[in-house]
């Protein structure tokens, strides 16, 4: 695997990040030196073994289809700026 | 020192005047923060008002009886929710952030007579060891017995608060070892409970399958005191445990004869600390003599693999939690210009600090096509054997024993020489309980150099009882 | 990858609501308050430190559907997170279904009953909506409104068997059968829209993927653009690319989003904040028997118990209101009689007027009564039909009506023979060209009688009398 500069702003454009030239050259090397380090994870036998995505066993959490609380509008819109007209404000979709 | 109980007593009786007790609290804490910077907010209308409610209540002598912390300050490290109280998880990011609710937490200690005094520091986000990864803005906590050194992370400002203010308990919260480590470092008890056992409703999420809220106290009895307030389901959160409360005080005095513990042969000696291993023997002589059996036990794949196997898993599932950070609805904003892609870009890149970052190129990495199966995926998978290693280790033993951390509280100016992957292998023995969910506490056992050192005790799933037993024995031992 | 042989290729992925109480992860209200930001709460606004918790009546919706649409259904049902930014979401990612769907490789059949095969069923929360002020290109921000945010949605995606825009039409609309039989969508407020992939021969079937379109109708007028823009560009020499567009319905074009250079890649990893669900034999078996009868039982019933023809049973039951209609009207009524007049007369007037029987409010109590003085010979089927026209319109109570309009059939022999008896006068140039072996002109004069009647006499009876009276 090659990490390298147009691998990570691939990456940071993904994240929605702009990393100035100082960040990269920074990030690159210590990006590298990490993922080199976990790629030893691919020593450890795993086949016909389950992934574990929760460390306990949990399921079946389900709620009954009752109604509950909602927020008032007012609440809802409170903690930002961007607003109008009871709408949330957001930047342009295209 | 006076107990928490006793100090709940006279707050019942009316032998202390709780507002006044209160006024005292905050301004020792403005105190204290002004060297330490362990409160990213002090929330002194909230507990004034908590107050004056609890004298009223005392005067009347109404709903007070059965109130397991009445009167007692409780902080909440600051990815903990608590309503109309800024709560940023210590990123500039969510600066202003005044949620609209409680979290399940602070609601039962609020039901319990707390008083909440502040969000405590910590890494951005939970992304460290030392708090020294703070959200742009904020500010370090130091270490309370050396201010030139870090008192530990992500819950730094918990625990080196917990040390030093008179009479308070905290709540922290830990992904991969943010409780135990802090603890060790301030020379507090810190518990991490299993993974589901306290519900994460109203918690900022790091890492969805690992966070977990625990106490964090001078004594194991407030440890314990506040875990039976805030374990319990909660029909909030979907990976709430849905079983009986166990009662965890009554292990407190509870001898430990016969009791078998596990000595983890590879967390001594190479890659450790010296100094950071020297007080924990005599902490396992000190269970040996009250009646415990300890045995040496090898377990490679959680120390060998532990690492890589945690920050995988985070780092996948913390890309996603920070994706909703962009600049609307709540939190930071910039102008509203440009198109999505470029506000979106532009909010997240001026907030967002360097280990968030950092964290956030990882994660996404490790979920794309082409990488997914061999990080995120295989992650998952080594996790599954490392909790298989650690039930094989638990049929023999009822705790495993390590030093908490491999080294002493380091210096700031040390600390900045280390690289990302030098940091995060600091966490070598703290991750992988955390992969596994299992429940651990951190004993204070000494110091070294005046630094406190800590001893890890690892319990299996759903077993904190016996790790406060054990933490007990030691405790009265010294 | 399959080798098309059609000259155009449809695949669709189509979302439904499920019609549920509240949303899929919180508690919010799915109806009601319209305003903006009225029914929201931490979670389906993305808050930090909100959860989701999964709505049981929605699975059990979504597992009706995977049943009817024989689906495999996954023995366990798992979430993921699929992430993308956009200003509709309230986190920037959706939770979705990845690898494990709920259902798999199901069919279902159209009108003609050509197959079409089913990839995925699978469940997700719907984004926010969004206003843009000025126009989605203009606008300078958007307005957002999260009352949508989190609502409970099931996809379906097809592959890509539609061989045409009224074929991809067809299957919305049977899909929409099925839900309705299930009782697992409101009809009447629910939403269903689609995104359809279509490519031409001519092109090579370069894939085009058309977002956004809002309901069965939309589906076909989109579709049919969208090919004849295909074939245009063609025949201008321009190359069809590989590219999103979205659906302008008030403009009725197709306009481009993005042009795709690859695949987006939406790192989907399992979302840890929900549980799995298991989905046991027993869950299944309880399930199908909570089941209602689909369109398939309703066929086989009218025909063995109500002795209709099978194509008129086909008809009526693809339509569930219809269907239920048909039921209750055939227990009052002849069977036969009842089919005729819901599959032919009904369905005649609906579609004249471009409405679906649940949009008017004739019922079944309307049916009865008109069927009735139908049968006993009160009205002719001419006044029947102008009756019905009428109802489409506004209901009103049939009985007093013909009361009220004197529309009874005339039937009393000598009535009808005065009104003979009269065209026959006032049209002697007529009765003398039948008289000369030109039949038709017999038609002018039962028309007269008719005239006279308004309707009330039945042709065949004014033939007779009006032969035996010139003969």
């Amino acid at each position: 695997m090659e990490v390298d500069r147009k691998l990570l702003e691939h990456v940071a454009e993904v994240a929605r990040i702009k990393l100035n030239d100082g960040e990269i050259k920074k990030f690159l090397p210590q990006l590298k030196e990490i993922l080199e380090f976990f790629s030893k994870l691919k020593d450890i036998n795993t086949d016909n073994v389950k992934p574990s995505f929760q460390p306990v066993e949990l399921k079946n959490a389900m709620r009954e289809d009752n109604e509950g609380q909602c927020l008032s509008q007012d609440d809802a819109l409170s903690l930002t700026e961007h607003k109008k007209d009871a709408y949330f404000k957001g930047p342009k979709a295209v | 020192m006076e107990s928490v109980h006793d100090f709940i007593k006279k707050v019942k009786n009316g032998e202390i005047d709780i507002v006044e007790h209160t006024y005292k609290l905050i301004e020792e804490c403005k105190e204290i923060n002004k060297e330490y910077n362990y409160l990213n907010t002090i929330s002194e209308e909230l507990a004034l008002n908590s107050a004056s409610e609890i004298k009223i209540q005392v005067k009347q002598n109404k709903n007070i009886k059965n109130k397991k912390l009445l009167g007692v300050a409780v902080s909440a490290k600051d990815a903990i929710c608590v309503r109309d109280v800024e709560t940023t998880a210590g990123s500039k990011i969510l600066q202003s952030y005044r949620p609209l609710f409680d979290a399940f937490v602070i609601q039962r200690v609020k039901e319990e007579g707390a008083i909440i005094i502040g969000k405590t520091s910590q890494d951005e986000f939970g992304f460290g060891g030392f708090s020294v990864n703070v959200g742009k803005g904020f500010k370090i906590p130091k270490n309370p017995f050396d201010s030139e050194r870090s008192c530990g992370g992500s819950s730094g400002g918990a625990a080196g608060l917990t040390q030093k203010l008179s009479s308070h308990i905290a709540l922290g919260e830990s992904t991969g070892g943010s409780i135990v480590e802090p603890a060790s470092f301030c020379g507090v008890y810190g518990l991490c409970p299993t993974y589901g056992r306290v519900s994460r409703y109203g918690l900022i999420d790091f890492s969805n399958s690992m966070d977990k809220i625990g106490s964090m106290g001078k004594t194991i009895e407030d440890a314990a005191l506040l875990m039976n307030v805030i374990s319990g389901y909660d029909k909030k959160d979907s990976t709430s445990l849905n079983i009986k409360n166990d009662d965890y005080e009554k292990y407190l005095k509870k001898s430990v004869k016969g009791m078998k513990i596990g000595i983890i042969k590879e967390a001594f000696g190479a890659g450790v600390d010296r100094e950071a291993e020297n007080n924990v023997c005599p902490g396992i002589e000190e269970l040996e003599e009250e009646g415990a059996k300890a045995e040496e036990i090898s377990l490679e794949l959680p120390i060998k693999y532990g690492i890589a196997t945690y920050y995988m898993i985070a780092a996948s599932e913390a890309s996603t939690n920070l994706a909703k950070f962009c600049g609307m609805r709540y939190g930071a904003v910039e102008k509203l210009e440009g198109s999505f892609n470029e506000y979106f870009t532009k909010v997240r890149s001026n907030n967002f600090g360097d280990e968030a970052k950092r964290r956030i190129m990882l994660g996404t990495f490790a979920r794309m096509a082409g990488y997914r199966d061999a990080f995120y995926l295989k992650a998952m998978k080594v996790r599954t054997l490392m909790i298989n290693e650690y039930k094989k280790a638990f049929k023999k033993f009822d705790a495993l024993i390590s030093p908490t951390a491999s080294i002493l509280p380091p210096k700031f100016e040390d600390i900045e020489k280390l690289t990302p992957l030098q940091h995060y292998m600091i966490d070598i023995m703290t991750v992988s309980p955390n992969v596994a969910g299992l429940p651990h506490l951190n004993v204070p056992v000494g110091f070294e150099k005046n630094l406190p050192i800590g001893m890890l005790l690892i319990a299996d799933h759903l077993q904190e009882g016996k790790l406060i037993q054990l933490g007990s024995a030691i405790e009265k031992g010294k | 990858m399959k080798r098309f042989t059609s000259d155009i290729v449809i695949g669709l992925e189509i979302h439904a609501e499920l019609d549920t109480k509240t949303k899929l992860f919180c508690s919010c209200p799915t109806k009601g308050n319209e305003e903006p930001n009225s029914r929201t709460c931490v979670t389906c606004l993305g808050m930090p430190g909100s959860k989701p918790v999964l709505n049981k009546k929605a699975v059990e919706f979504a597992l009706k559907l995977c049943l009817a649409l024989n689906c495999e259904v996954s023995p366990e049902l798992v979430f993921s997170r699929k992430s993308y930014f956009y200003p509709d979401m309230a986190k920037n990612y959706q939770i979705s279904q990845y690898e494990m769907p709920l259902g798999k490789n199901g069919s279902l059949r159209l009108r003609d009953s050509k197959e079409i095969d089913i990839t995925r069923v699978h469940m997700e929360e719907d984004p926010a909506s969004l206003v843009h002020p000025a126009g989605l290109k203009e606008s300078a921000y958007v307005l957002v409104d999260y009352n949508r945010s989190g609502n409970q949605l099931v996809e379906i995606v097809t592959e890509p068997d539609l061989a045409s825009p009224d074929e991809a039409r067809d299957f919305m609309k049977q899909l929409i059968t099925v839900l309705n039989y299930l009782e697992i969508f409101d009809i009447n407020e629910g939403i269903i829209k689609a995104d359809a992939n279509v490519s031409i021969r001519e092109s090579d079937y370069a894939r085009v993927e058309i977002k956004n379109i809002t309901g069965f109708k939309e589906i076909e007028r989109a579709l049919m653009y969208e090919v004849s823009r295909q074939q245009d560009e063609i025949r201008h020499h321009k190359k069809i690319e590989q590219e999103t567009r979205a659906w302008d319905s008030e403009k009725g074009v197709t306009f481009t989003l993005r042009k795709k250079e690859t695949e987006e890649d939406y790192g989907y990893i399992i979302d840890t904040d929900l549980t799995a669900v298991e989905i046991t034999g027993k869950l299944v078996r309880e399930i199908k028997n909570e089941m209602p009868e689909l369109a398939q039982d309703k066929v086989r019933k009218f025909v063995e118990k109500h002795r209709i023809k099978k194509e008129d049973a086909e008809i009526i039951a693809a339509e569930k209101e219809l269907a239920e209609m048909f039921e209750k009207v055939a227990e009052e009524i002849n069977p036969i009689l009842a089919a005729k007049w819901l599959r032919r007369e009904l369905v005649r007037v609906l579609n004249y007027n471009k409405k679906e029987l649940h949009e008017v409010k004739i019922d079944e109590k309307h049916m009865i009564d008109l069927l009735k003085l139908v049968e006993n010979k009160k009205i002719t089927d001419n006044v029947a039909s102008k009756i019905l026209e009428k109802l489409i319109e506004k209901p009103f109570d049939i009985k007093e009506y013909v009361k009220k309009e004197r529309l009874e059939a005339v039937s009393d022999v000598s009535e009808l023979e005065k009104y003979c008896r009269e065209a026959i006068e006032e049209n002697p140039k007529a009765v003398e060209d039948y008289k000369k072996g030109e039949k038709k002109a017999l038609n002018f004069i039962v028309g007269s009688v008719m005239k006279k009647t308004r309707g009330k006499a039945t042709p065949k009876e004014v033939n007779e009398i009006i032969l035996r009276l010139i003969k």
